[in-house]
């Protein structure tokens, strides 16, 4: 999933303070739990809220969309609702946002949300870590589905190295070694000559900026 | 139109795919059926006026009259559903029989007068034999109309009832049941009447106009001592009898107070009967010795049956207790006994699990005494049985299991004891089984269709404490031994803290505490819209009760016979796809504009888990203060929340059970976290001291009271200061 979390409400009345008309764009895709209707609604509660505290009154429109970077489907359930509005509130990641700002040139989109990576979440801990950089050269085939380009600290792709102690990264005692990690899986699955190949250094114009679909 | 009274009733929770019915595991557990958990959930909520907790508490003892009238008795002799209670492998079992027991301390009074069944004016039916399964099933038979005589060898009624000690079953409760019960039933009792061997026959009854019979004669005939399959030599001495008919004798009263002052009893058995004669003789002022052929380990295949509250009661007393003997022979002095010779038993029970005892001979102890009292177990009477052609071939009473009624002659159903030797509340569900077949068979209906049922227990709710279980209270033994009850029973406020700790593990629809409390009309079934669903799963992860699934390969299914209608689904479902029947969003939202327009500024809102205010439900507040209750406090939305604060309202105010008591096990816990999240997002704007979380205990209103008197003074200080 694309982990986000929420901006601070002082900030985003900074943003909308000149505007009243505003919509409030949700977005179920990818986070967890996805920023939909609820959140939307919710947002805009306490955004009203802060408002009357400002001596501002909004007026919020609120809606939700499947994916907001999606540009086709974004724009064919937003388009129909905007008429009146002054400003978009995104609750989608930055990608969503971005979109939504491609869709309605003349309007101000503002980002509800900070993105931070894509990650995974363990819910029972309800702690969401960094599984994937999008590197274009997937590894995980034999990493032992572990990415170490993610999840290793130097993104080393022959670890680990010297700096592990007792499993964990040197440069953070929290976090697992990535390549520590890999080594067990592998011994696990009885696979251990793969870290004999020698991986060559990675290939940065794969990451690119584009592909075709 | 649906009375409350109808909608109250509990419903057969039936797993759709197994077709198995869900019952929490000790009401699988009485043979009775009854509904533990309702009667626990409705006494952990008694008012707190005495007046109408007493009333109340006779509502809960009709009840369980309907299912159960020997429960008074059932009170200081069962306890087979606290075997099976979940609790048990946490910190004891529920102590259910303690509580039913206090039910029973306010039914009795009552019982005397309570109004009689309508007068039955079916067919007539007889019932041999006047113990617990014989009065069950006129009983039932009864309920359903029939004209029913209990036909009683014996002066009294009562059966095995009548072998129980005083101590642990007072005489007075059971005249009091059994005549209530005839009273109530109009159940015409024959003592004195002597079937077979000279006596009456099913042929006379027959012509006397009796259309079925139930026969539960029960295990009259106490057994001799035996030592592979010979009988012990010297039973005939003086000094040597059966302990059963002593604890008969002491019941009539045709005792003398201290028959076995200075005298060595010796009492051989390790049953429960075992116990009770060695205690009363104890109490008849002997000095008493118990032999059994079990170990003293209970947890083996030949430890002691008896129950470890009679043996450490019987070891408090002064009663000494030789394990692993058995008796080769009783050895007197000029026709008196003297002493038992006592080998070593090395197996009681063999391979195949039957009782077939082996002694070392050659490890032999004597042990002395004045009286022996032979308590190794009970056998029917069957010769009756055999004249009358009820026996197979192989001399064994020859029923249907299911219907109990006798394969060879129609009309003619057997239970009780006769059939297996059981508990009494056994043998009561044997009346009950009975009675259902014969009312079958009298109108012509298929006796065996629908009849088996399989019972599954529900999933067990996980709490993050468990209560110690209360320690039972006995008089000191210098204080009891005599035959007055000497177990401590409940005050009401303690029964109130023991039904608190039920963790009510059955399905809410076979329960319904909730609506017979009237705290809901009925249990709200969760409403799904597919279409607004992300399948983010969030509903399936949080519910506490496991009753919702995914569907592949998207969306979810709920399963109402576990959903306990908390509404915690709907408050974390991130696309409001969820609405709760009778709660829905857009009600709360109409009550929460009524409150912001009715009440007087600072305007408090209270969002309260309903089972936290009971009782009394019509406390007065003040008039700034409006309550919404809610059937959990995870059913708080924070949408709800602050709807609330944009209509004006100054401070909300969410009211939760504290979590050990919450009946959602994690409703209480999510709802502080999910007002703590918001706090937090109202503390970006300032507002954070408009909401509270606060948890108050069931029937501790005063609790409520201070905390919203608290937060009452938090928004007025915030509200004066705004104004000025």
């Amino acid at each position: 999933m694309i982990v986000t979390t929420p901006k601070p409400l002082d900030e985003l009345l900074d943003f909308l303070s000149p505007y009243s008309n505003i919509l409030v764009a949700g977005c179920d895709g990818c986070t967890q739990p996805p920023r939909g209707l609820r959140e939307a609604k919710t947002l805009s509660q306490l955004l009203e809220l802060g408002g009357k505290l400002r001596n501002k009154d909004f007026i919020f429109k609120v809606t939700t969309v499947a994916k907001q970077c999606d540009n086709y489907l974004a724009a064919s359930i937003l388009r129909p609702q905007i008429n009146g509005a002054e400003a978009v509130l995104s609750l989608a990641c930055g990608i969503g946002t971005q979109t939504l700002a491609e869709i309605f040139p003349e309007l101000p989109v503002f980002p509800a949300q900070n993105t931070h990576f894509m990650g995974a979440e363990e819910r029972e801990a309800g702690i969401l870590e960094e599984r994937c950089v999008g590197c274009g050269d997937c590894l995980l085939a034999v990493t032992g589905g572990i990415c170490p380009v993610a999840r290793c600290s130097k993104g080393l792709l022959n670890g680990a190295c010297g700096g592990s102690k007792e499993g964990k990264c040197e440069l953070d005692p929290e976090k697992d070694c990535a390549w520590i990690l890999i080594y067990e899986q592998l011994k696990k699955m009885d696979k251990l000559e793969l870290l004999k190949e020698f991986r060559p250094p990675r290939d940065y114009q794969l990451s690119g900026w584009k592909v075709a679909p | 139109m649906v009375s409350q009274k109808d909608r109250a009733q509990v419903e057969e929770i039936i797993d759709e795919v197994s077709g198995k019915v869900y019952l929490p595991p000790c009401q699988i557990a009485c043979p009775l059926g009854e509904d533990i958990q309702r009667s626990h959930a409705m006494l952990a909520l008694l008012h707190l006026e005495p007046e109408e907790a007493a009333n109340q508490i006779i509502k809960i003892g009709n009840e369980i009259y309907e299912k159960n009238p020997l429960f008074p008795l059932c009170s200081h002799i069962c306890g087979l559903c606290e075997k099976e209670c979940n609790y048990k492998d946490e910190t004891g079992a529920v102590r259910r029989r303690m509580l039913v027991r206090l039910i029973a301390e306010h039914y009795l009074p009552y019982l005397e007068t309570k109004p009689p069944l309508p007068a039955p004016t079916k067919e007539k039916v007889a019932v041999i034999g006047g113990g617990p399964g014989g009065l069950m099933c006129a009983y039932e038979l009864s309920k359903m109309g029939y004209q029913v005589s209990i036909l009683e060898r014996n002066p009294e009624l009562g059966g095995a009832l009548q072998y129980i000690p005083r101590y642990r079953l007072p005489q007075e409760i059971v005249n009091s049941v059994i005549n209530s019960l005839l009273r109530i039933a109009h159940i015409e009792v024959k003592c004195g009447v002597q079937m077979g061997d000279g006596g009456k026959t099913l042929k006379d009854l027959k012509s006397e106009g009796y259309r079925a019979i139930f026969i539960a004669t029960g295990t009259p005939v106490p057994r001799p001592l035996t030592m592979e399959g010979e009988l012990v030599k010297g039973a005939e001495l003086e000094g040597v009898m059966f302990g059963l008919n002593l604890l008969y004798d002491v019941n009539q009263g045709n005792v003398p107070p201290r028959l076995y002052k200075g005298k060595r009893v010796v009492v051989v058995g390790g049953g429960n009967v075992a116990f009770d004669v060695a205690r009363t003789a104890r109490r008849l002022g002997g000095d008493v010795t118990i032999v059994c052929l079990e170990g003293e380990d209970k947890s083996t295949k030949d430890g002691i049956p008896a129950d470890v509250e009679e043996i450490e009661g019987a070891t408090q007393e002064g009663i000494k207790i030789v394990y692993s003997r058995g008796v080769e022979e009783i050895i007197g002095e000029d026709g008196k006994f003297r002493k038992i010779k006592c080998p070593r038993c090395t197996s009681v029970f063999d391979e195949d699990g039957r009782f077939n005892p082996k002694c070392d001979r050659s490890d032999v102890v004597y042990v002395e005494g004045d009286v022996l009292l032979v308590t190794i177990g009970q056998a029917p009477e069957l010769a009756f049985y055999r004249q009358e052609g009820l026996l197979n071939e192989r001399g064994r009473i020859d029923i249907d299991q299911l219907t109990l009624m006798n394969n060879l002659k129609p009309g003619i159903f057997i239970g009780g004891d006769v059939k297996r030797v059981g508990f009494a509340a056994e043998a009561m569900r044997d009346g009950v089984i009975a009675a259902e077949s014969i009312d079958r068979y009298l109108k012509g209906k298929e006796l065996r269709v629908g009849r088996k049922k399989e019972y599954e227990s529900a999933p067990i709710p996980k709490h993050a404490h468990y209560k110690p279980q209360p320690e039972l209270v006995w008089a000191p033994v210098e204080e009891r031994l005599n035959f007055e009850p000497f177990e401590k029973g409940f005050t009401l406020e303690q029964a109130v803290e023991e039904a608190r700790r039920c963790l009510c593990c059955g399905p809410c629809r076979s329960c319904k505490a909730c609506v017979a409390l009237e705290f809901q009309p009925e249990i709200p079934d969760i409403k799904y819209n597919e279409e607004l669903c992300v399948d983010c799963g969030n509903c399936v992860f949080y519910c506490p009760c496991d009753a919702i699934k995914f569907k592949s390969p998207r969306g979810v299914r709920f399963d109402l016979t576990l959903c306990r209608a908390c509404g915690l689904c709907i408050a974390v479902c991130p696309a409001m796809a969820l609405e709760m029947e009778n709660w829905e969003r857009e009600h709360i939202s109409a009550l929460i504009t009524k409150a912001a327009s009715e009440t007087e500024k600072p305007k408090i809102l209270v969002f309260r888990c309903q089972w936290t205010v009971l009782p009394p439900l019509d406390r007065k507040f003040t008039s700034n203060v409006d309550v919404i209750d809610l059937p959990c406090a995870a059913r708080v939305e924070t949408f709800h929340i602050l709807e609330a604060l944009q209509k004006g309202i100054d401070g909300v105010l969410i009211v939760a059970c504290p979590e050990e008591d919450c009946h959602r096990q994690t409703g209480s816990k999510e709802a502080q976290r999910s007002v703590a999240a918001l706090g937090e997002r109202l503390s970006q704007i300032g507002l954070q001291d408009r909401l509270h979380f606060c948890v108050v205990a069931p029937r501790h209103p005063e609790e409520l009271d201070k905390e919203l008197e608290q937060f009452r003074q938090r928004i007025e200080a915030i509200y004066s200061k705004e104004s000025r």
